[in-house]
């Protein structure tokens, strides 16, 4: 029997500002949510949240079958500093191994360069006496009494979390799991990681980094995620709960609990699963995504449908995560993860001047808490929506539908007194300012993923979403010479879209390091057999009994150290080979015919069915009736000034094309199309902006 | 032409990515644990003239070097370089720095035209020679360190010249990763000359000629900019090698570097004289050295083109240890190189003292393990060991970071040992090793290895056992480096360069040198000092030995009474003197 996609199904995205609900009936008709994040515990903010849409839309809690979630707790945690106490146990003489790393430093030349702080320090780094070779055949027996010394060293120092990663577990998980036992046993509240488990793999700094980061931030989403379900069984919302991955794939609650590693760019992927899947449904082969909401601005790049993704990255390098040949500015997670730049750019970022009184912009954010200016919730510094604000492209008197009052006499005021006073500048220059710089950082999100990726934005559509994407996005497209901006439906809410187009999908890694000329095809079998059999046994036990599994294996010629990684779906080992000298061929320009190939790891890639990547990736509405048509004075510096600017709805816009400027203003964002640009919607009800020059 | 500031930047960085990606590719392709692991190879892109246009983010030290190449090709072939040539060299008095380092560089044409050249640079496991690894101090002429390959055509015409391979491979110890590796090399070349073609066809051969032409000018004025920046002035700085391995040494290096409007010269008169011993740099080795070091007074994000070596002139005497003449042995150069790197860098901190950290323990140390399996199979096991930087004139040094010049990596232990009859028995921090400042240099390593085969050759390639890391500022040199055979046996101390048999079950550990501390260390903030004991970085005893500061008597507390009493009394005791 296949299983159906549940009936009714929430995606839940939390933000730094916001949280967003987006709700999808069978019948694919949607209902949507937006409020203010609760910092201190996420999970209110979900729960009155998605209390409210039930109410509003007369629907029983119990009818909801599944729910999504993305979120940003594991990657603030490791970029805070604010995870768990956590203890390492080493191989006796490899307790450095985690701080030394693997040397090298991303910033060539840089004399003031500094290394990240080790996820554990020194003190809580302990070392056990043990030793396995390669081949997985003991060296040294584990001395118990050694690895319950450290293990009680580890606690009395005031580990609250522990990672267990002792040299060639890959090949051989007997030591570690035997300590692992023992701290079962003896501490069983005692969060614990072990490397063989979470990445068998051979390499030790980089399985003892996933290994170190996963314990890291492990409690606290234990106890999150824990924590959302207990509240919403309050309201009598039951359901599984599946969170997000890096990857772009979902895994459940239970797995997410187990192995949080996986979700540590949850949050981001969410809006890159939902730019792809919006490419691919409606022909935009090539997009650069733009998600800005009120604390970051986040880009990715999908090329051909399809994004990009690196099978290992760095967790709080800056900008650039995706560098793969200089390494060590962040954490090493061995991982899959999409590649995406992250800025400290968005709505709530605070406008500054430096000691030199130039302005500044971000990466400082007032959030949902204290908030901008306008929302009068006890901010006192200037934003970029206070901004936004005063320049005309929000609404002065509320956002989200009427849900937000604002209090634009108190920007004003404030902003006029803290910024515009001291740089001698009118409100509206000073506020046009803070609006170019906003964007240059967001700009500078871009540009990582194109630009210095070899990449002309030229040849790319910027897409642009989150609550502010759609208010920069023109003057960013601007700066980059891109010709056409697209703004989806809903963009307020385009990454809760994402969250129920996504698929859940695990991934299982085995290293089985054999010549292939050594292996049989019985051999072989049997391997796959035995990870096909735990893999299902997994997912089973988080509720997906029928899946689809693919085989991919990692090999490369005797000698080198990376593979190359091939299909490997019933695959023969000769068939492997060639495949794999195929591949090298492409790759490298040539194939070493007389070289022995061997076989490195093993990869099951299993999804849970039925496929949920056939549904719509975003709202879908209806393109007729009109709205209604404003006018409001907008400012657009130099050497437009203030125009009277049409507000409309999206509806409004039509099918032919409007000059700007205009202001089309819904729900959940407000996109502005400044003068000199051109407005119209496709027949999919994006808004296309065709980017003019700015006139100057 | 009009220069488009967005195309130029594109220009910049996609010049970039094709440097990182034939590194990459060399990484990935290579058999040796000294390209996939330690990464000594570089890539890079010239123009059509020979000026370097981009490196890859790899190896400074490599740098300088590639322009010379380019030269000694130019100077031979001049006039019949065509489509589907490859050139290759490694001879250190045309065009190369050391015989392992093998240099391909392939030019690449547009519709018949020349427009730029891809070029590879990957340190060999092995050349032939007396000792595996290329790297040997106890050759004393170029003639006894390995096969001397002058530039020649590998390809001509895109016809392959296997004399060249046939002969390269005859000569070496394993030749299988030697002719691995080399075809690494081809693969970057090859993925280099593909995208450089792309690129070209964006814009076109003129186009292209114009907006990297710009780049370099653009990169130059950076470069003024911040040589103009230093007081003007001469700063000379010496700082010494031990030995070289056959004579008894200090030899040292010396360098007055001034600083005149918006240039610089580097002049290393005083230098010693070339040595027997295999330590002779050669003249692009130690440019290249110079290069890097004033590039850490400019803003890391300059483009890394020729552009920043324009106003930088290097004066070395021909036969001294800087510029060594036939028939003078250069394997082991490398760590000459990396001396050169620790005095032009004391020479800039009088120029920069804000700014420059104390000498730093970068890759002096290189170790070989060589030898046959009982089935003669060959073996070569090559790498080098790096440690920690010197303290800063604002923070410490940084514990386990690579250097400012090479930045290698490590070599993962569990890939090691899948790969040599070697099993790596410890590594880490060695404690109280960091030199003593109120900003401490970082921690020394240890690495031991144990040999599990029947017999082999150990070279060791290892200084500042008697010349220590300095400090700068007050602050303390780093502790000594020591190569111990057997440490839970006989423990027999080795010399700092030897070549010697070991057998099965020996233990080899080497001990690097810590790195120097910066300022005074007097005040060095107790409450950092507490924290190193507490991760067991320094010892309760050198806290009080060396800062003067009391741990305890409760365990892990600071006993700031008694800490402020003993600073007062060392302080007047030195006052008092």
């Amino acid at each position: 029997m296949i299983a159906e996609v549940p009936h009714i199904r929430l995606g839940v995205d939390i933000g730094g500002t916001f949280t967003d609900i987006v709700l999808r009936r069978a019948d694919g008709t949607t209902a949507v949510r937006k409020v203010s994040s609760t910092t201190a515990d996420y999970a209110q903010a979900i729960v009155s949240g998605l209390g409210e849409l039930l109410a509003a839309e007369g629907l029983a809690a119990g009818a909801i079958g599944e729910i999504v979630h993305g979120t940003t707790v594991a990657t603030n945690a490791i970029l805070e500093g604010n995870g768990a106490r956590t203890g390492l146990l080493t191989t006796k003489g490899f307790r450095d191994i985690l701080e030394i790393r693997r040397l090298r430093y991303p910033q060539l030349y840089n004399l003031d360069w500094e290394k990240p702080v080790p996820l554990v320090r020194r003190r809580l780094r302990l070392e056990v006496d043990e030793r396995m070779d390669h081949r997985g055949q003991v060296v040294r027996p584990l001395d118990m009494a050694s690895a319950e010394a450290s293990l009680d060293e580890a606690v009395v120092r005031g580990a609250e979390s522990l990672a267990i990663c002792f040299l060639h577990s890959y090949a051989n998980p007997a030591h570690e799991q035997q300590v692992a036992e023992l701290v079962r046993r003896k501490y069983p509240g005692l969060y614990l990681s072990v490397s063989s488990d979470i990445l068998p793999q051979i390499k030790e700094y980089e399985r003892t980094s996933t290994a170190v980061a996963n314990a890291y931030i492990m409690p606290l989403i234990d106890r999150y995620l824990a924590s959302l379900a207990g509240e919403l069984a309050t309201i009598g919302v039951e359901t599984p709960i599946l969170v997000m991955q890096s990857n772009g794939g979902v895994m459940s609650a239970e797995a997410a609990r187990r192995q949080p590693v996986h979700i540590v760019e949850s949050g981001p992927a969410a809006g890159a699963i939902a730019a792809a899947a919006l490419a691919r449904t409606c022909g935009y082969g090539n997009l650069i995504a733009l998600d800005m909401g009120g604390t970051t601005a986040k880009a990715s790049i999908v090329e051909g449908g399809e994004l990009s993704r690196a099978p290992e990255y760095e967790v709080g390098s800056g900008i650039s995560i995706g560098s793969r040949l200089n390494r060590g500015a962040g954490y090493l997670l061995g991982v899959p993860a999409i590649d995406i730049a992250e800025v400290g750019a968005g709505g709530g970022s605070i406008i500054w001047l430096d000691r030199a009184g130039a302005p500044q912009v971000g990466p400082q954010s007032a959030g949902a808490v204290p908030g901008p200016l306008c929302y009068d919730t006890g901010g006192s510094e200037p934003t970029l929506t206070d901004a936004n604000l005063l320049l005309g492209y929000l609404n002065p008197r509320y956002l989200a539908g009427g849900a937000l009052k604002l209090n634009y006499r108190r920007a004003r005021d404030i902003f006029q007194r803290k910024v515009a006073e001291k740089l001698g500048l009118t409100t509206e220059e000073a506020a046009y300012g803070a609006h170019r710089i906003g964007s240059a950082s967001m700009t500078r999100a871009v540009r990582a993923v194109s630009i210095e990726r070899g990449r002309d934005p030229r040849d790319f559509a910027l897409l642009a979403f989150g609550g502010s994407g759609p208010l920069h996005a023109a003057e960013v497209a601007r700066t980059l010479d891109i010709c056409r901006v697209i703004v989806p439906p809903a963009p307020g809410l385009f990454s809760a879209y994402g969250l129920l187009s996504a698929d859940i999908e695990y991934h299982f890694l085995r290293t089985y390091l054999r010549r292939t000329a050594d292996l049989t095809y019985g051999e072989l079998e049997s391997v796959w057999c035995e990870m096909a059999r735990r893999a299902g046994e997994t997912m089973a036990g988080d509720g997906f009994p029928d899946v689809e599994m693919r085989q991919f294996a990692d090999l490369r010629y005797a000698g080198q150290s990376f593979e190359l990684t091939v299909p490997a779906d019933g695959r023969k080992i000769g068939e492997l080979e060639e495949a794999f000298s195929q591949e090298h061929e492409r790759t490298y320009g040539h194939r070493a015919l007389n070289d022995p190939v061997e076989l490195v790891n093993l990869r099951l890639v299993v999804q849970a069915l039925p496929s949920r990547a056939a549904q719509p990736a975003h709202a879908v509405i209806a393109a007729a009736g009109a709205s209604g048509e404003a006018v409001r004075p907008a400012y657009f510096g130099a050497p437009y000034g203030t125009l009277p600017t049409p507000v409309l709805g999206r509806r409004d816009l039509g099918c032919g094309q409007r000059r700007g400027p205009l202001i089309i203003e819904e729900y959940d964002a407000t996109a502005v199309v400044p003068p000199g640009c051109v407005a119209c919607l496709d027949e999919h009800c994006n808004i296309l902006i065709e980017v003019g020059d700015r006139g100057e | 032409m009009h220069i488009d500031p967005i195309t130029l930047e594109l220009i910049n960085h996609s010049l970039a990515c094709i440097a990182d990606e034939m590194a990459l590719t060399t990484v990935r392709a290579s058999y040796s644990s000294n390209l996939k692991g330690s990464m000594d190879l570089s890539a890079a892109l010239c123009d059509r003239h020979g000026e370097l246009i981009v490196q890859g983010l790899t190896l400074p030290m490599h740098l300088g070097s590639i322009p010379d190449a380019i030269e000694a090709i130019k100077c031979k072939f001049g006039g019949s370089i065509n489509p589907g040539d490859m050139f290759i060299l490694n001879d250190p008095f045309d065009g190369g720095t050391h015989l392992p380092d093998i240099y391909l560089l392939k030019p690449v044409f547009v519709d018949g035209g020349l427009v730029a050249y891809a070029c590879s640079i990957a340190h060999h496991s092995d050349i032939g020679g007396k000792v595996a690894g290329g790297n040997g101090c106890d050759a004393t002429e170029i003639y006894q360190e390995g096969l001397r390959i002058p530039p020649l055509k590998l390809y001509d015409g895109g016809v392959p010249n296997e004399a060249i391979t046939e002969i390269l491979e005859r000569n070496v110890r394993v030749p299988v990763q030697v002719m691995g590796d080399l075809r690494a090399q081809l693969a970057a070349c090859h993925v280099g000359e593909r995208s450089l073609l792309g690129l070209v066809s964006r814009y076109g051969a003129a186009g292209f000629e114009r907006y990297t032409a710009e780049l370099l000018d653009y990169t130059e004025r950076l470069a003024r900019q911040a040589i103009r920046a230093l007081p003007d002035g001469t700063y000379s700085f010496t700082d010494y090698l031990d030995d070289d391995g056959i004579d008894p040494g200090p030899f040292p290096i010396t360098v007055a570097v001034t600083v005149e409007g918006d240039s610089l010269r580097a002049d290393f008169t005083g230098t010693a004289l070339q040595v027997k011993g295999g330590i002779n740099s050669p003249i692009p080795f130690t440019k290249s050295a110079t290069y890097a070091c004033v590039r850490c007074l400019m803003d890391p994000h300059i483009p890394n083109n020729a552009g920043f070596f324009r106003p930088i002139e290097v004066v070395a005497p021909p036969g001294t240890l800087v510029n060594p003449v036939l028939p003078a042995a250069v394997a082991a150069r490398g760590l000459t190189g990396f001396r050169i790197a620790n005095v032009v860098m004391g020479a800039l901190a009088q120029a920069a003292p804000d700014r420059i950290p104390a000498a730093e323990v970068g890759g002096d140390t290189g170790v070989s393990i060589g030898g046959y399996y009982a089935d003669r199979r060959p073996f070569v096991f090559l790498e080098f060991l790096l440690a920690s930087w010197g303290g800063r004139p604002n923070k410490d040094g940084i514990d386990g970071n690579s250097s400012v010049v090479v930045n290698f990596s490590n070599n993962p232990v569990e890939v090691i040992e899948a790969e040599q009859p070697l099993r790596i028995e410890q590594y880490g921090f060695v404690p109280d090793s960091g030199g003593p400042g109120k900003y401490r240099g970082g921690l020394a390593l240890v690495r031991d290895y144990r040999f599990l085969g029947g017999e082999a050759t150990l070279q060791i390639r290892s200084d500042r056992r008697v010349g220590l890391p300095y400090g700068l500022a007050g602050g303390r040199p780093g502790t000594p480096s020591l190569n111990i055979l057997n440490p839970d046996g006989e423990n027999r101390v080795l010399p700092a360069k030897p070549s010697l048999t070991i057998h099965h079950g020996d233990v080899y550990r080497h001990i690097l040198a810590g790195a120097g501390g910066h300022g005074d260390r007097l005040e060095r903030d107790p409450a950092r000092v507490l924290e190193d004991v507490l991760d067991e970085k320094i010892t309760p005893a050198y806290a009080l030995r060396e800062y003067g500061v009391v741990i305890g008597p409760e365990a892990g507390a600071l006993d700031e009474a008694r800490t402020k009493r003993e600073r007062r009394r060392r302080a007047s005791k030195a006052a008092g003197r």
